[in-house]
C-alpha cells in the first residue's frame, strides 16, 4: 500500500527528543541569557536592580518603531530588513536605554536593598503602562508585522551569540579593569570601599547604564525575532523571572546569569510532556532550586575546579 | 464624597494585603512574594466551603467539600487554611533558606516559586473562569447605600468594615498582647529579643500564620464582592500591596494603612481621560516618595536585610 | 497518517479561552470520527491532532508553532490571543504551514500572509448590530456612556467600532471609560459615569469582567439599557452577574440557538461533555476551525489530491482548498475571503434572559441576521465552487 505522501517526507524527527530545543528556542534562551547579564552587572556592584525589563521593553519598542515606520531602514515590502538597519538598530536602542538608565539611574540609585528592586519594579510598571497608553505604540495590539533581517529564526542565533559573547567577553575584561575592580569592592562592603577613595556612585550609575544598554540592545534584537511588540513584554513578572536566572545560575560570575538564562527559558519548553502540570513543576524547581544550590549552580568553586583542570592538562 | 467613599474601599483591601507583608517583613527583613497567591487561595477556599462546585474544566468535575457553611464562618475557616499554606510557604520557602544562612535576597525567588506553584496547583483544580458565590450570600443586605450622595455598593462597605475591624485587632493584639510584644521584639532587634528568651522561629512562623490569614480573609472577602476571575486574581492585589508596603514604609504597621488608604484615595482622583494611566500612578507614588523619603511614609528608620 | 497542531493557551491568564477551546476542538474531533466518511484510498489514514500549549504570552506560542511544524503538522489552529498570532503566525507564514485562527479578532491578522486565516470574525461586523437594537427599541437615547478594557486587544479594537457606529448616528459618549484587563471592582469608573446620567452603556470588556461590570452598574442604581461586546459571548457570565445579566443585549457570531443539524450535532456533544451550560462562542469557533480543516483534508483525499506530495506541497495544497471550501459549520455558512478573511453569512443579536434563581439563563434570539460580513469589500463574492480554484493575487 502506498504510504502516505505527508508522512514520507516529513521531517525525520516525527516526534522527537532530538528537535525538542530547536533553533528558535535557542534563540530565546540566548535572549534569557542575554538579560541574565543585565540583571547580573549591577548586582556585581552590590546593587538588585530590578529595571532590566523596562530597558529591554524600551529597547524593543524603538526598533518595532524605527523597522516599522522609518522607510529610510529599507524595510521591504516583503518583509525583509537589510542587516546594517538592524546592527543599527541595535546601536541606538542600547544607547537610548543607556540614556535612560542615566538619567532614572542618578535618581535611584540612592537607594539601597529592597528599597532599589521596588523602586525599579516601580519603573517597569510606569514603562509598561506608557508603552500601553502612548499614540504611537499600538496600544493593547502593539506593533506587528517588524520586518526580518534574516529568512529563518537560524539567522538569530548569530548576532544573539554575538552579543553574548560581547557581554561575556566584557565582563571577562572587566574583572580585570578599575571599574569591575570597584564594582567588586562596592559589592563586598561600599563603606569600605569608598574608604578606599572609590568613587562609588559613578562605579553605580555605570554598573547600571551598562546593564540598561545590554537590556537596550536585546530588546531590539527580540522584536525582530518575536515579529511583534507590546506592552505585555516588560512586566513585573519578568522583572523577577530575570532575577530567578542570576539566582539559580550563580551570582558571582557573569557564567551564572548565562547558565541561568539559558537553562530557565528552556525548562517549561523541556517540560511541555509532563502537559499541564508544567508549569507547577517550574515553580517548583524555582522553589527548590535556590534552597539546594543557595550559591548558584555556577559558583566560584565549581570555576576554580574547571579552572584548575585546564591549567593542569598541558603537564 | 463619592471620590472619598470609592477611595476607602478599594484602600481598605491595600492595606489588608500591604499589612501582611509588613508582619513578614517586619521580622525577617524580606518579602513574601506569594502573598498575592494565598489572597487567590482564601477566595477559593471560601467558595468551596460555601459548598461552590468545581466547573466541568475543572480537576475534579462537579465536586465539591460535602458541606455548605454561612458567610462567616466559610470566611474564617478559609482564612485559616491560607494561614497554614502559609505556614508552609514559610517551611519550603523561607525555612531552608535561614537554616542554611543563605542570602536573604534567595527568598524573593523561593517565595515566587511557592505562589506559581499555588497559583498553578489552583488552576488545575478549579480551572480558570469565574467563580462567583451563591446569591443569598449576604441576603438581607440592600445592593447599594447611599452616603451623603454618594453611592456604593453595600458588599464594599461590609468589606471596609470588616477590613478595617481586621487591622484593628491585630495592631491591638500587637500592642497589648504577649505574643504582639515578642513579636515586635523580635522584628525590633533579633539578638536581644533572642537574650530576652524569646523563640524567634516562632515568631517568624506567627508572622506567617498572621500574614497568611489576612491574605486569604482579604481573597475571601474580594471574592464575595467581585467574583473570582481566576487563579491569577490575587496576584494583581499582591503587586498593588507591594507598593502600598513600600510607600507606608517597610515593616510599620500605620503606615501600611495609612499607604492602603492613600493609594485607595489616589486612584480614585484619576479622572476618567487618564484612566489608562492608573496602574502606572500607584507606581509613580511610590517612586516619588522613595525619592523624597526612602523610609515611606510613616517608616523609621532605612532597613538594610537585603 | 495526517496530523494536525493545535496551539492554544493552557496556562497563564488566557487560559480561560484555552479551556473553552480545548473542549471545542475535541468535539470537533468526536464529531468528524463519529461521522461515516466517504470511502477513499486515503480514507484509512486517521487524522489525528496534536496540541501543545502555547501559554499566555508570545515566546511560548512561538515554541509551539516552532515544535508542531517541525512535528510535521498539515496545518495549525491558534493562537488563542492575536498579540500571540503577529509573534507566531509570520513563521508559520514563511515556513508555509496553514493556520486557521480560531479566536483572534485583531485587524490585520490574515493579511500577516496567504497561508494565514481566521473562523473569527471582526468585531468591525457584529459590533453595531446590538447598538442598532437598543436604538430601535428606545430612540431617544442620546446619552451613552462607554466602557473597555483598555489593555486588551480584542476589546480595544471591539470599541472603536462601537464609538464609530455611535458616532455615524450623531451620538457622542459622554464618558468613555477604561478599564483594566484584570479589574473587576468598577466602583470608581461606574460612579464617574452614572454622574452623568446615562441612557445607554456600552461594554467592550472580557467576560468575568464584564460580568462584574454589568452587576455593579445595576447595583449602583443604572436602569437603562446595555449593551455588551462579544468578549461576553459566554455563558461564564451568568454566575457573576446573576439575576443582573436580565435583558442586556449582545451581538453574537455564534448563537446556541441556531436551529441547523451540525449545530444541534455540536450542542448534543457539548450537552454530554458539559452538562451544566451551552456552548460559548470560543468553543463554537474552535470547534468550526477544526471542522473546516478537517472538510478540506476530506475533499482533498476524495480528489486524491494528497498523494505523491512533499509535505510542503500538501500543506500548500491544503491551504488552497481550505480558502476555495464553503462550510456549514454551527456559526453558520462560512467562507473565506481570498486572503484568508472568514466571510460569515449570519449574525444574531440575542438578549439575555436569566431564571428567577438567577443561577442560569439564555441568549434569546431577538434577531437573526442575513449580511456578508465584509464591510471592505461589499461586492458580494461570486459563490466558489471548490473546482474554481485559482492562485490568489
Amino acid at each position: 500500500m502506498e504510504r502516505h505522501a505527508a508522512e514520507r517526507h516529513a521531517p525525520v524527527s516525527r516526534w522527537g527528543c532530538t528537535n525538542v530545543i530547536d533553533n528558535g528556542l535557542l534563540v530565546q534562551m540566548l535572549i534569557g541569557a542575554l538579560l541574565g547579564v543585565s540583571v547580573y552587572l549591577p548586582l556585581a556592584a552590590g546593587q538588585l536592580s530590578l529595571a532590566t525589563p523596562a530597558f529591554y521593553a524600551v529597547g524593543g519598542t524603538l526598533a518595532a518603531l524605527l523597522s516599522t515606520r522609518w522607510a529610510a531602514l529599507g524595510a521591504g515590502a516583503d518583509g525583509s530588513f537589510p542587516l546594517p538597519s538592524f546592527l543599527l538598530e541595535l546601536l541606538l536602542a542600547g544607547a537610548l536605554a543607556g540614556l535612560l538608565a542615566l538619567l532614572v539611574g542618578r535618581l535611584v540609585l540612592r537607594l539601597q536593598g529592597i528599597y532599589l528592586a521596588i523602586a525599579t519594579i516601580a519603573l517597569v510598571e510606569i514603562v509598561r503602562v506608557a508603552i500601553l497608553n502612548l499614540p504611537f505604540t499600538g496600544g493593547a495590539i502593539g506593533i506587528f508585522a517588524i520586518p526580518q533581517p534574516f529568512a529563518t529564526a537560524s539567522g538569530y542565533l548569530v548576532p544573539a551569540l554575538a552579543l553574548l559573547a560581547l557581554a561575556g567577553w566584557g565582563c571577562q575584561r572587566l574583572e580585570g579593569m578599575p571599574l569591575g575592580r570597584a564594582m567588586a569592592a562596592i559589592r563586598d562592603d561600599e563603606l569600605a570601599a569608598r574608604c578606599m577613595g572609590i568613587d562609588t556612585t559613578a562605579t553605580r550609575l555605570s554598573a547600571f547604564v551598562l546593564s540598561a544598554v545590554l537590556a537596550g540592545s536585546t530588546g531590539a534584537l527580540a522584536a525582530h525575532f518575536l515579529n511583534t511588540w507590546n506592552a505585555r513584554q516588560g512586566s513585573f513578572d519578568a522583572s523577577i523571572t530575570t532575577l530567578a536566572f542570576v539566582i539559580l545560575g550563580g551570582s558571582r560570575s557573569w557564567l551564572g546569569p548565562v547558565v541561568g538564562g539559558l537553562l530557565l527559558t528552556a525548562l517549561p519548553e523541556l517540560l511541555r510532556p509532563v502537559g499541564d502540570v508544567r508549569l507547577v513543576l517550574f515553580g517548583l524547581v524555582i522553589l527548590l532550586g535556590p534552597v539546594f544550590f543557595p550559591r548558584g549552580l555556577i559558583t566560584p568553586g565549581l570555576l576554580e575546579r574547571i579552572g584548575g583542570r585546564r591549567q593542569e592538562a598541558p603537564r | 464624597m463619592q471620590t472619598l467613599l470609592n477611595g476607602a474601599a478599594a484602600g481598605g483591601v491595600y492595606a489588608l494585603v500591604a499589612l501582611g507583608y509588613t508582619l513578614v517583613f517586619s521580622v525577617l527583613g524580606v518579602i513574601n512574594f506569594a502573598q498575592g497567591a494565598l489572597f487567590s487561595l482564601g477566595g477559593y477556599l471560601t467558595f468551596l466551603l460555601m459548598g461552590g462546585r468545581i466547573s466541568a474544566n475543572g480537576g475534579l468535575p462537579g465536586w465539591g467539600l460535602p458541606l455548605a457553611l454561612p458567610f462567616a464562618p466559610a470566611l474564617l475557616l478559609a482564612a485559616m487554611g491560607a494561614a497554614l499554606a502559609s505556614l508552609l510557604v514559610e517551611r519550603l520557602a523561607f525555612a531552608p533558606l535561614r537554616q542554611r544562612n543563605a542570602e536573604p535576597l534567595l527568598s524573593l525567588i523561593t517565595s515566587l516559586g511557592a505562589g506559581l506553584v499555588l497559583v498553578n496547583l489552583l488552576q488545575l483544580l478549579m480551572g480558570a473562569e469565574g467563580y462567583a458565590f451563591p446569591a443569598g450570600t449576604l441576603t438581607g443586605l440592600p445592593a447599594a447605600i447611599s452616603l451623603g450622595g454618594a453611592r456604593i455598593r453595600s458588599v464594599q462597605v461590609l468589606l471596609l468594615v470588616i477590613c478595617a475591624a481586621a487591622v484593628l485587632l491585630l495592631t491591638l493584639w500587637l500592642e497589648r498582647s504577649r505574643g504582639g510584644r515578642a513579636l515586635r521584639a523580635v522584628a525590633e532587634d533579633p539578638t536581644t529579643a533572642r537574650l530576652l528568651g524569646i523563640d524567634s522561629d516562632a515568631m517568624v512562623r506567627l508572622a506567617f500564620l498572621l500574614s497568611g490569614a489576612l491574605a486569604g480573609l482579604g481573597g475571601g472577602l474580594v471574592g464575595v464582592s467581585v467574583s473570582l476571575p481566576g487563579p491569577y486574581f490575587g496576584i494583581g492585589y499582591g503587586l498593588k500591596g507591594l507598593a502600598v508596603l513600600v510607600l507606608g514604609g517597610l515593616g510599620s504597621v500605620p503606615g501600611a494603612i495609612a499607604g492602603g488608604l492613600l493609594m485607595g484615595l489616589a486612584e480614585a482622583l484619576v479622572p476618567a481621560d487618564a484612566s489608562g494611566w492608573r496602574d502606572a500612578l500607584a507606581f509613580a507614588i511610590l517612586f516619588a516618595v522613595l525619592l523624597l523619603r526612602p523610609s515611606g511614609l510613616l517608616g523609621r528608620r532605612l532597613v538594610e536585610k537585603v | 497518517m495526517l496530523k494536525l497542531g493545535a496551539v492554544i493557551a493552557l496556562t497563564g491568564n488566557a487560559n480561560l479561552y484555552g479551556q473553552d477551546q480545548r473542549l471545542g476542538i475535541a468535539l470537533a474531533q468526536q464529531w468528524f470520527n463519529g461521522r461515516s466518511r466517504p470511502k477513499t484510498p486515503d480514507s484509512a489514514s486517521p487524522l489525528t491532532l496534536e496540541l501543545e500549549d502555547g501559554g499566555s504570552d508570545e515566546a511560548t506560542a512561538i515554541a509551539a508553532f516552532n515544535l508542531l511544524i517541525n512535528a510535521g503538522a498539515l496545518a495549525l489552529i491558534g493562537p488563542t490571543l492575536s498579540q500571540q498570532a503577529f509573534a507566531a503566525d509570520p513563521i508559520a507564514q514563511r515556513l508555509g504551514v496553514p493556520v486557521v485562527a480560531p479566536s483572534n479578532t485583531a485587524q490585520g491578522i490574515p493579511q500577516i500572509g496567504r497561508y494565514i486565516s481566521r473562523v473569527s470574525a471582526q468585531s468591525s461586523v457584529i459590533a453595531p448590530l446590538s447598538l442598532g437594537e437598543a436604538l430601535r427599541r428606545d430612540p431617544s437615547i442620546r446619552r451613552v456612556a462607554v466602557f473597555y478594557a483598555q489593555d486588551d486587544a480584542y476589546s480595544a479594537a471591539e470599541t472603536v467600532i462601537f464609538q464609530k457606529a455611535l458616532a455615524a448616528r450623531n451620538l457622542t459618549p459622554v464618558t468613555v471609560q477604561r478599564t483594566q484587563l484584570a479589574d473587576n471592582d468598577f466602583q470608581n469608573p461606574i460612579t464617574a459615569a452614572l454622574q452623568l446620567n446615562p441612557q445607554l452603556v456600552v461594554i467592550s470588556v472580557q467576560a468575568v469582567a464584564g460580568g462584574n461590570l454589568i452587576r455593579q452598574l445595576r447595583e449602583l442604581g443604572y436602569r437603562g439599557q446595555i449593551v455588551v461586546g462579544n468578549g461576553l459571548n459566554t455563558p461564564n457570565i451568568y454566575p457573576i452577574c446573576q439575576r443582573w445579566c436580565d435583558g442586556i443585549l449582545i451581538a453574537q457570531a455564534y448563537s446556541p440557538e441556531l436551529d441547523t443539524p451540525i449545530n444541534r450535532a455540536f450542542l448534543r456533544l457539548h450537552q454530554r461533555a458539559n452538562p451544566e451550560q451551552p456552548p460559548s462562542q470560543i468553543t463554537a469557533q474552535a470547534f468550526t476551525a477544526y471542522q473546516v480543516l478537517a472538510e478540506a483534508i476530506t475533499r482533498l483525499e476524495q480528489q486524491g489530491g494528497l498523494r505523491g506530495q512533499t509535505l510542503g506541497q500538501a500543506r500548500s495544497r491544503l491551504m488552497q482548498e481550505l480558502l476555495g471550501g464553503s462550510y456549514d459549520t454551527p456559526l453558520g455558512p462560512i467562507r473565506f475571503r481570498p486572503d484568508g478573511e472568514v466571510v460569515q453569512g449570519r449574525f444574531y443579536v440575542a438578549e439575555v434572559r436569566m431564571q428567577p434563581d438567577g443561577r442560569r439563563g439564555r441568549f434569546t434570539l431577538v434577531r437573526d441576521l442575513s449580511l456578508e460580513s465584509d464591510p471592505q469589500d461589499p461586492a458580494p463574492r461570486p459563490a466558489t465552487k471548490p473546482s474554481a480554484r485559482g492562485e490568489r493575487p
